[in-house]
C-alpha cells in the first residue's frame, strides 16, 4: 500500500544529500555535543551554505542565545510536564546515516514489528523503517523522476531544502523566514540555525499542481529530520496540496524535534497541508519518547487566498505544535481540522492561531482530542481579531472524549476580538463515549473493544474526510491500531 | 419441543425498586407473541433484560433461549445468538457511518455463524434490497447512524436492521410510539415481511392499534410486572375496548 | 517573583503599622503577618503572568495608594437602601464598619451581621475557625496584601438550620481626599441547612482616583443555599481588584450574580471549591463597560469532588474604547466523576475602539463527566434592528431595546424581584436607553 505506484503520492525517497558532497576533512558524521558559534558554522560549510545563509543561522543563533540564557524566556507556558532540556548535551548534526541499525528483523522490536503487521506494510518497508539493513532498495529513485519531470513541465519545483538553496537563492532568500521569523519563539530560533534539511516547494501562478506532494517516505534521511524545515510557496492562483508524515511508527534517535513549516498563498492561491504525526511515543512509562516542537505557520499574503491545516497527531511523548494561519489578504480563509490522541504517557499541548489582519476573512477550527491511559491532550488556540479586519468570521469547535479515568482532557482558547463587526462563535465539549452507544453497539453484535473504536472513529470523521483519500485509509487505520490496547 | 424463549418467574428490581415481580412467557419458533399494558407496568423492563442491559438486577427467575441460560450471556453475545431488540428509543452515533455500522454488525453475527463474512459488494446489495422491502429512504444509508434522523426514519432503521442482521428472536419495544399511522403501517409492513416459521417476535406495545397491522398469535397483559392475562388477537380488541382498569378489576380478585 | 519597588513600601507601611499595635496581641497578628510574608514572596502580577495576561495593573499600583486612610464622612444619603427591598443593612466607609448608619433588623437567634471588632468579642471562636481559612492568601497577592492589612471585616454569620428571610445588603462605600488603597474585607459562613441571600454593593464618592482591593470569603456549609449578588456601579478613576472565595460543602447550592457597571479598572476574581459531592453552583455576570474602561472577569470552579454541577453564564457590552475580559476555567479533578459543568460567555461590541478578550479554558481529568463552553463575540444583529425599525422603533430605540433584553437574560437569573428591577433600571440607564 505504501509504495503502490497507482497511488498520486510523490516519495522523495532518494534526495540524500550525498550527491552535494562532504567536506573531505571532516571523517566524523556526527558532531559532538554542544552549541555554538563554531558548531554553526560547522554545520553550515558540511552543508556547503552560501556566505549569505550562514550569516542567517548566526543572526538566529545569537538570538536564541539571548533566549536561552534567560530562564524566563524559555517556553514554559504550555500545559505540559518534562525535565527541562539540556542543549549543551545534543548533537546538532549527524550526516545521513548509511549504516543500518540492525543486521535482521530479530533484533527489532517486536511490538513495533506487529504494528507494521496490522498496516500492512510490505518486509522491504518494514525493514526500512526500522532501520534494517536491506539489500535491494525499493525502486523508488525513478519514480521521484518520473514525478519530477511531469511537475518540471509545470515549472513546479519540489526539491530538498539544500538543492533550493543551491539552485533557487532568489526564491529562498524572499520568503524564508517571512512567515516564521527567527525571532518568533524558542525552538524557530533553534532550529533557524542548525536546521539541516527539508523540503521546498514553489508552485508557479495559475498552476493546479495534478498530485500530491508527500514527503513521508523519506526513510534514508533519517538524522535529518531533527530540525527540518519546509518552505511552501504558492503563487498566484496555483493549488497544491501537501503531505508530512507517515502512519508507520519511526523509531528514531533524537528525542528533540523541533521543525519549521512556512507557506505563503499569493492571491487566489490555495495550499492543503495535511500530516500523520507517529514520531516513537517513549514505552509505558513514556521514556525515551520524542519531544515534538514544530512552529508551522502559513501567511494568506493575498487577496482570496486560502491554507489549510489538516493533522492527525498519535505520536511522540511530547507534542507542541500550533498550525497557524496570518490571514493577510482580503476574502482570505483559513482552516485547522485536528485529531489529537493520546495514550500511555503521552502529552499533546496543540491547536492553532488564527490571526485575521485583512477584511472580510474567515476562518474555522475544528479540533478533536481523546485521551486514554495517563494522558494529557490539551488544545491551545488563539483567535485574534485585528483592528481594521472587517468582518471577520470564526467559528471553532473543540471536543474532547476520555477514555479512561486517569487522563486528562483540556481546552484553552484564546479569543482577541479588536474590530466590533467580527463574529466569533467558540464551542467546546467534554464527554466519554455513551454507555447507551455501546449498549446500541452491543445488541448488534458488536463487541465493546470495536463499538468503541466504531464511535471513536465516528468521533474523529470531520476531520478525517479533510484527508486526501488514501492517506486517510492510512489514518483510520492507523487510529484503529492505536486505539487497540488502550481501551477495554 | 423446546420452546424458544422460556421466561420462568423472573423478578428483577432497579435501585431496590421491585418492577418485575414474577413473569412467565414461553415463546416457541415462528409464533408472534404481543405484551401489552399501562405505563409502567414492566414492559420495556422485559424487553431490556431480555437484551442485557445493566441497569437492572434479576433478583429471581430464570431466562432459557434455545435452551442456554440467556441471563449469563453478554450483551453481543446474545445480539449473535439471534436476539434482536428493536430500541424504543435508538441511539446515535455520530460520525458512525451506516454502511460501517451494519458492516462490522452483519459480520459479526455472521462470523458466529460459521458464514463467511460478506463483501462490501454483497452488503451493499443486501442492503439495498432490504431498505426497499420498509421502505427506507435509500439516502439514510448514506448517513451517519440514527444522527439527525425523525423520529419515524429512527424507528424504521431498527426494522432495517432487523432484516439485515435476520435474527431468530426479534423484539419490538414500543416501536409504534411516537409514529403517525402512515409510518406505523410502512414499519408494520416491513415486520410482517419479515415474519416468517423461524423467527419469533415479542411485540411490546401500549396500544392496540399496531396489532391492528401486526397481527399476533398470542397476546398477554402485564400489569405490575406481572402477566396477568393471556390469549388470543381478541384480548387486545377487548382491552381497546374496556382499557387496562378492566383488566385491573378482574385479576385483583384473583389471588396472586 | 523577587520583591520589587513595588511592594517594599508595602512592607514598611506594615511594619510601621504593627509597630504602633505595639505588641498589642490583637487575635489575627499572626494571620497578617503570614499573608506578609506570602505577599513579599508572590510579588505584583506583571502582564507576563498568564491570569493577568490582559489586565494592566502595574499603572495602578505606581500610583502613591496611601495605606493609612481615615473614615471620612460621606453624604449619608448614599447609604439608602434599595428601594422596595426589606433587608438588613449594613454600611462600610473605607472598609471599616459604621454600627450607626446600618440598619439592622431583629435577628433569628444565632445571627450575626456585624463588624470584626464586636464579632472578635463575641465569636472570637468563629473568627478563628473561619477567617483566612477561604480566601487564598498563599497564592494570590491582592488576597494576601488585603489580608495583612487586615483592621475590619463584615462578619455575617447564620448558624445551622436558620433561615434568614430578609437579604443582608452590605454597602462599600469608598471615599477618600487622597490617592488611597482601601481593602475592604467580608466573611460570609451560612451552617449546616442555612439560608442566606447577601447583597454587596460599591459606591466610590472620590473625586480622586482610588484603588480598591476587596477579600471576600464565603463559607457554604451542609445542605445550605447562598445567593450573593454583587453590584458594582464605579466611576471613573475608580480602580477595584475584588476577590471572592467560596468553598462549598455536600448538597449546598451557591448562586452568585455580578453586575459591573463602571470603574476605569475592575479586576473580579472568583474562586469557587467545591470540595464535597452535590453541590450546585451558579456563576452569573454582566458588564457593560464604556469610555476607557477595562472590565477583567476571571473565574475558577474547581471541581474536587464528584456529582456536582455547576453553571456559568456571563454577558458583556463593551462600548467607546473599553476592553473586557473573560476568563473562565472549570476544573473537574482527578476522581471527581459525574459532574456537569456548563459555561457560556456572550459579548456585545458597539465601537471600532473597544475589545473583547474571551479565554473560556476547560482543565478536565475524570472521565465521566459532561462539559461544555461556548464564547461568542459580534455586534447588534442588523437585521432585528431593521425588523424592530419597521415597526415603528427609532434606531436609538431598537438599540437600547435589544441591549436591554441582552442584559435582561442576567438579571432575570437574580432571584430578588425588587433587586431586579433597581438593576433593570441602573442598566437602562447605563446603556442610555
Amino acid at each position: 500500500m505504501f509504495m503502490n505506484t497507482d497511488t498520486q503520492y510523490l516519495h522523495k525517497v532518494a534526495e540524500s544529500d550525498y550527491e552535494h558532497g562532504w567536506v573531505a576533512d571532516l571523517a566524523a558524521d556526527t558532531l559532538p555535543k554542544g552549541l555554538n558559534e563554531d558548531v554553526i558554522r560547522l554545520i553550515s560549510s558540511k552543508k556547503q551554505d552560501p556566505d549569505w545563509m550562514l550569516e542567517w543561522r548566526l543572526r538566529a543563533f545569537r538570538h536564541w542565545r539571548t533566549l536561552a540564557d534567560d530562564a524566563d524566556k524559555y517556553p514554559r507556558w504550555a500545559h505540559l510536564q518534562y525535565p527541562e532540556i539540556d542543549f549543551q548535551n545534543i548533537s546538532y548534526y549527524s550526516a545521513p546515516n548509511s549504516k543500518p541499525k540492525y543486521e535482521s528483523l530479530d533484533e527489532v522490536d517486536p511490538e513495533l514489528l506487529r504494528t507494521f503487521e496490522s498496516l500492512g506494510i510490505p518486509l522491504q518497508e518494514q525493514k526500512l523503517l526500522a532501520g534494517v539493513a536491506v539489500d535491494a532498495v525499493i525502486d523508488s529513485v525513478s519514480v521521484t523522476t518520473t514525478f519530477k519531470e511531469e511537475l518540471g513541465k509545470l515549472g513546479i519545483i519540489f526539491c530538498s531544502f539544500t538543492e533550493a538553496v543551491e539552485k533557487h537563492p532568489d526564491l529562498v532568500r524572499k520568503y524564508m523566514g517571512s512567515v516564521v521569523p527567527h525571532t518568533d519563539n524558542f525552538y524557530a530560533a533553534l532550529n533557524a540555525a542548525v536546521f539541516s534539511d527539508g523540503s521546498f516547494c514553489y508552485i508557479p501562478p495559475g498552476v493546479r499542481c495534478p498530485m500530491e506532494l508527500s514527503t513521508y517516505f523519506r526513510i534514508n534521511e533519517a538524522g535529518t529530520g531533527q530540525f527540518e524545515r519546509t518552505l511552501i510557496v504558492a503563487d498566484e492562483g496555483s493549488y497544491v496540496s501537501y503531505l508530512e508524515g507517515c502512519t508507520a511508527p519511526r523509531r528514531d534517535e533524537n528525542q528533540l524535534h523541533a521543525a519549521v513549516v512556512e507557506i505563503v498563498a499569493a492571491k487566489n492561491a490555495e495550499v492543503k497541508y495535511s500530516t500523520i504525526q507517529n514520531w516513537y511515543p517513549g514505552d509505558r512509562e513514556g521514556i525515551g519518547g520524542v519531544y515534538n516542537f514544530v512552529t508551522k505557520r502559513g501567511i494568506c499574503a493575498g487577496d482570496g487566498s486560502k491554507i489549510s491545516w489538516t493533522q492527525l497527531e498519535t505520536g511522540s511523548a511530547i507534542t507542541w505544535k500550533y498550525p497557524s494561519v496570518i490571514l493577510k489578504g482580503n476574502h482570505s480563509v483559513g482552516e485547522f481540522y485536528s485529531v489529537a490522541f493520546t495514550k500511555g504517557r503521552q502529552q499533546a499541548d496543540t491547536g492553532t492561531k488564527m490571526i485575521h489582519l485583512g477584511s472580510n476573512t474567515s476562518s474555522t477550527i475544528i479540533s478533536k482530542g481523546i485521551s486514554a491511559g495517563r494522558s494529557n491532550n490539551s488544545y491551545r488556540g488563539l483567535v485574534r481579531v485585528n483592528k481594521k479586519a472587517k468582518n471577520a468570521r470564526n467559528f471553532s469547535q473543540c471536543d474532547s472524549m476520555l477514555l479512561g479515568d486517569r487522563c486528562g482532557a483540556h481546552t484553552f482558547p484564546y479569543l482577541e476580538i479588536n474590530n466590533p463587526t467580527a463574529q466569533v462563535e467558540h464551542e467546546a465539549t467534554t464527554s466519554k463515549v455513551g454507555e447507551d452507544q455501546i449498549f446500541y453497539c452491543n445488541q448488534r453484535g458488536i463487541s465493546e473493544q470495536d463499538a468503541i473504536k466504531l464511535i471513536v472513529s465516528g468521533f474523529c470523521q470531520e476531520i478525517l474526510a479533510q484527508l486526501p483519500m488514501e492517506f486517510a485509509v492510512e489514518a483510520r487505520k492507523l487510529l484503529a491500531i492505536e486505539l487497540e490496547g488502550s481501551v477495554g | 419441543m423446546t420452546p424458544l424463549l422460556e421466561i420462568q418467574n423472573l423478578h428483577a428490581s432497579v435501585e431496590e425498586m421491585s418492577i418485575l415481580k414474577g413473569v412467565d412467557l414461553t415463546v416457541h419458533i415462528g409464533e408472534t407473541h404481543a405484551v401489552m399494558g399501562p405505563n409502567g407496568s414492566g414492559k420495556s423492563t422485559l424487553a431490556a433484560i431480555l437484551a442485557g442491559r445493566e441497569d437492572y438486577d434479576v433478583t429471581g427467575g430464570s431466562v432459557f433461549y434455545q435452551g442456554e441460560d440467556l441471563l449469563e450471556m453478554d450483551v453481543d453475545e446474545r445480539a449473535r445468538e439471534g436476539v434482536f431488540l428493536a430500541f424504543q428509543y435508538p441511539v446515535e452515533l455520530p460520525g458512525v457511518s451506516m454502511m460501517n455500522f451494519l458492516k462490522q454488525a452483519v459480520n459479526s453475527v455472521r462470523e458466529h455463524r460459521g458464514q463467511e463474512p460478506l463483501n462490501a459488494a454483497s452488503l451493499l446489495r443486501l442492503a439495498r434490497r432490504n431498505a426497499e422491502l420498509i421502505h427506507l429512504d435509500p439516502s439514510l444509508k448514506k448517513r451517519s447512524v440514527n444522527e439527525g434522523f425523525s423520529g419515524g426514519e429512527k424507528k424504521r432503521n431498527e426494522i432495517f436492521q432487523l432484516a439485515m442482521l435476520e435474527p431468530t428472536l426479534a423484539i419490538l419495544d414500543e416501536t409504534d410510539s411516537g409514529l403517525d399511522i402512515d409510518a406505523l403501517r410502512s414499519v408494520a409492513d416491513g415486520v410482517n415481511a419479515l415474519r416468517t416459521p423461524d423467527r419469533s417476535f415479542v411485540v411490546i406495545t401500549h396500544y392496540q392499534r399496531l396489532l391492528d397491522y401486526i397481527i399476533p398469535d398470542f397476546v398477554h397483559v402485564m400489569v405490575d410486572g406481572r402477566i396477568v392475562k393471556s390469549g388470543g388477537k381478541e384480548l387486545a380488541l377487548a382491552l381497546e375496548e374496556r382499557g387496562y382498569e378492566w383488566i385491573r378489576e378482574e385479576t385483583s380478585a384473583v389471588p396472586a | 517573583m523577587t520583591p520589587s519597588a513595588d511592594i517594599t513600601r508595602f512592607v514598611t507601611a506594615f511594619e510601621h503599622r504593627e509597630a504602633a499595635r505595639n505588641g498589642s496581641h490583637f487575635w489575627l497578628g499572626d494571620l497578617r503577618r503570614e499573608a506578609m510574608r506570602q505577599f513579599t514572596t508572590l510579588g505584583f502580577p506583571t502582564r507576563k503572568t498568564e491570569a493577568w495576561k490582559y489586565t494592566n495593573i502595574a499603572s495602578t499600583l505606581r500610583r502613591t495608594l496611601a495605606t493609612d486612610v481615615s473614615v471620612v464622612s460621606v453624604d449619608n444619603a448614599r447609604a439608602a437602601p434599595i428601594p422596595g427591598l426589606d433587608a438588613h443593612v449594613i454600611v462600610f466607609d473605607n472598609g471599616r464598619y459604621r454600627a450607626a448608619l446600618s440598619h439592622i433588623q431583629d435577628l433569628p437567634d444565632g445571627v450575626l451581621v456585624t463588624g470584626l471588632a464586636e464579632a472578635a468579642q463575641s465569636h472570637a471562636w468563629l473568627l478563628r475557625r473561619y477567617f483566612g481559612r477561604v480566601a487564598d492568601y498563599e497564592t494570590c497577592p491582592f488576597v494576601a496584601l488585603n489580608t495583612a492589612f487586615t483592621e475590619d471585616s463584615a462578619v455575617v454569620y447564620v448558624p445551622a438550620n436558620t433561615v434568614l428571610e430578609r437579604p443582608v445588603h452590605l454597602v462599600h462605600r469608598i471615599s477618600s481626599g487622597q490617592d488611597a488603597l482601601v481593602q475592604p474585607r467580608v466573611l460570609v459562613i451560612a451552617e449546616d441547612n442555612a439560608r442566606l441571600t447577601l447583597i454587596q454593593t460599591s459606591v466610590t464618592t472620590s473625586a480622586i482616583p482610588t484603588f480598591t482591593n476587596a477579600v471576600t470569603e464565603i463559607f457554604v456549609g451542609r445542605d445550605a443555599h447562598l445567593e450573593r449578588i454583587d453590584i458594582q456601579d464605579e466611576p471613573d478613576g475608580a480602580s477595584v481588584v475584588s476577590s471572592l472565595d467560596v468553598t462549598q460543602d455536600t448538597g449546598s447550592t451557591f448562586h452568585n450574580s455580578s453586575f459591573t457597571l463602571g470603574g476605569s479598572i475592575v479586576r473580579n476574581n472568583i474562586n469557587v471549591l467545591t470540595d464535597a459531592e452535590h453541590c450546585q453552583t451558579f456563576l452569573n455576570g454582566l458588564f457593560l463597560a464604556e469610555g476607557a474602561s477595562h472590565v477583567d472577569n476571571h473565574t475558577l470552579i474547581d471541581h474536587a469532588k464528584p456529582q456536582c454541577y455547576s453553571s456559568e453564564y456571563y454577558k458583556g457590552i463593551l462600548d467607546d474604547r473599553a476592553t473586557g475580559v473573560f476568563n473562565g476555567k472549570v476544573l473537574v479533578r482527578q476522581d471527581a466523576q459525574q459532574i456537569n459543568a456548563y459555561q457560556s460567555n456572550k459579548s456585545i461590541v458597539l465601537a471600532d475602539t473597544a475589545r473583547m478578550y474571551a479565554k473560556p479554558e476547560l482543565e478536565i481529568y475524570a472521565d465521566d463527566v459532561k462539559c461544555s463552553h461556548g464564547a461568542t463575540t459580534g455586534q447588534l444583529d442588523d437585521e432585528a434592528i431593521f425588523y424592530l425599525r419597521a415597526r415603528g422603533l427609532t434606531e436609538k430605540q431598537a438599540r437600547s431595546l435589544m441591549l436591554v433584553s441582552f442584559a435582561r437574560d442576567v438579571t432575570e437569573r437574580v432571584t430578588i424581584a425588587p433587586l431586579r428591577e433597581v438593576l433593570d433600571a441602573l442598566i437602562t440607564e447605563h446603556l442610555g436607553a
